[in-house]
């Protein structure tokens, strides 16, 4: 499982007030503890507000890297800010996102192409996140075909198929579901990813439903999430569900996160 | 018509629907009949804010409402079923330029219209000239803003200053809505109230409109 960790983002309030005041010691304890928790890429937001977004992703870029060796996650919607966070990365990054919407296929699509990054796409266009499994496919079949041309190849892709809240339609989960399976066969080499908390929007219970929700994406192809990876209940549904799926040699990742004690219920001090 | 109260309330739906037809069937007053649903929002918004329902329901209820209203609107007057008297305000509602968030709004749009309001939907990422322009057309007592992300605030905030310039602040009301607003934000935007979720505001709009 390719965890991307989540928490530095800007559009989070605590992670917002830390850019603006330039707390770097808030900044590197979170990515600190999100690659001690076994991330694979750091997502790095930096958006507070749009006309100090480069400079502050550089400045984001620099702490996180002061403190991990683990590649970035470039995380924007504006171009000028992945540009700048290109420019001081120590590892070549994945970039976040780019989707069916216009301005994203011609600002961001570039950058991802010219630097040969790792690439999150999105199956949402300009009209929004289609409600079918058809709808969805369409756009990442788009794009999947964008990257294949600019010579991107499909191992340096990561697809989400996006969920829609589970509490505003019974079928929602159902359709992420069937697109992981069918981009899976579509496209075998591309990985498949998403985050765990949008599903339970609106419900009582949130991390129960986010922990089956993942385990379940788990078994139609999930192999990458962006998520919390100090949430150890979450954690052990991902690790578990892989396990299952016959994805973990001898139960090797399970135990070993078990004995570093990444899962299950906290040591006793 | 407790009885109906009490069921739409409990999310029973073949038996609002069954009541519902036994009331007209009986020649009980549609509009009575009406009030009873309308009530019934008020419980099941109550249980809402008492985390003892969640989305779902409020979206169950909202097809309750729908299916009740088909069985009831043939049997009232023209004049309370036909045109708008029957609204008891207008809301404008759209999410701001820069964030393509809509589940909330949505909701916020469902629910209001439940509870009586004409509401008009911009959809998403609307600019703030575009919602100007609809506002001076439809004339809303209320305008909502909804955005999900921080990154909304400042487009938020380049309206409200819009609409000051246009000499229109004294005309709406301003409310803004998503997860992440708070008091400090809503000074910040110069909005008239905030809420983060879709009963605390139709609660604000009623207050409002019976100030």
């Amino acid at each position: 499982m390719i965890i991307i960790g989540e928490k530095l983002n800007g559009t989070r309030k605590a992670v917002a007030a830390a850019i603006r005041e330039r707390d770097a010691g808030f900044i590197k304890n979170l990515a600190k503890e999100q690659d001690e928790g076994g991330s694979a890429f750091l997502d790095a937001n930096a958006g507070t507000a749009p006309d100090r977004e480069p400079e502050d992703m550089v400045w984001m870029v620099n702490q996180i890297q002061e403190v991990s060796d683990l590649p970035l996650c470039l995380d924007s919607a504006n171009p000028a800010a992945i540009k700048a966070g290109l420019e001081v990365v120590k590892k070549t990054p994945m970039i976040n996102s780019v989707s069916g919407e216009q301005a994203r296929i011609d600002g961001v699509l570039p950058l991802a192409l010219e630097h040969k990054t790792d690439l999150i796409l999105l199956a949402l266009n300009d009209k929004g996140i289609p409600a079918t499994v058809e709808g969805r496919m369409e756009i990442i079949r788009q794009l999947i075909g964008m990257a294949r041309d600019g010579g991107l190849e499909d191992e340096k892709l990561y697809i989400d198929p996006l969920v829609i809240a589970i509490s505003t339609g019974t079928d929602n989960a159902m359709v992420t579901y069937d697109t992981i399976k069918t981009i899976a066969q579509e496209f075998p080499k591309v990985h498949i990813t998403g985050g765990a908390s949008n599903i339970s929007f609106g419900m009582p219970l949130r991390p129960l439903i986010n922990r089956y929700f993942i385990a379940m994406a788990v078994q139609a192809g999930l192999d990458s999430a962006i998520i919390n990876p100090n949430d150890r209940e979450l954690k052990g549904a991902i690790m578990t569900s892989e396990m299952l799926m016959g994805r973990d040699k001898f139960c090797m990742s399970f135990n070993k996160a078990f004995r570093a004690g990444l899962i299950g219920p906290k040591p006793e001090k | 018509m407790q009885e109906l109260i009490d069921a739409i309330a409990d999310m029973m739906e073949d038996k609002v629907l069954e009541l519902t037809q036994k009331y007209l069937d009986e020649g009980k007053d549609p509009a009575e009949i009406f009030d009873a649903y309308q009530s019934a929002m008020e419980e099941i918004g109550r249980r809402f804010e008492a985390n003892t329902y969640f989305v779902p329901e409020l979206i169950m209820a909202g097809e309750m409402m729908k299916a009740g209203s088909e069985l009831i609107k043939p049997h009232l007057k023209e004049d309370a079923a036909g045109d708008k008297s029957g609204k008891i305000g207008k809301y404008l509602i759209a999410t701001i330029e820069g964030d393509i968030h809509d589940i909330g709004k949505n909701i916020v749009g469902m629910i209001l219209d439940l509870n009586g309001f004409e509401v008009m939907d911009l959809g998403v990422d609307v600019p703030a000239d575009k919602i100007i322009e609809a506002a001076k057309e439809f004339q809303p007592d209320i305008i909502g803003l909804s955005g999900l992300l921080t990154l909304a605030f400042d487009p938020m905030k380049a309206f409200v200053e819009k609409l000051t310039a246009e000499g229109l602040r004294d005309k709406f009301k301003v409310m803004i809505g998503g997860a992440q607003m708070d008091q400090q934000v809503c000074e910040y935007i110069g909005a008239d109230a905030w809420v983060t979720d879709a009963v605390a505001g139709v609660n604000k709009s009623k207050e409002w409109l019976a100030a």
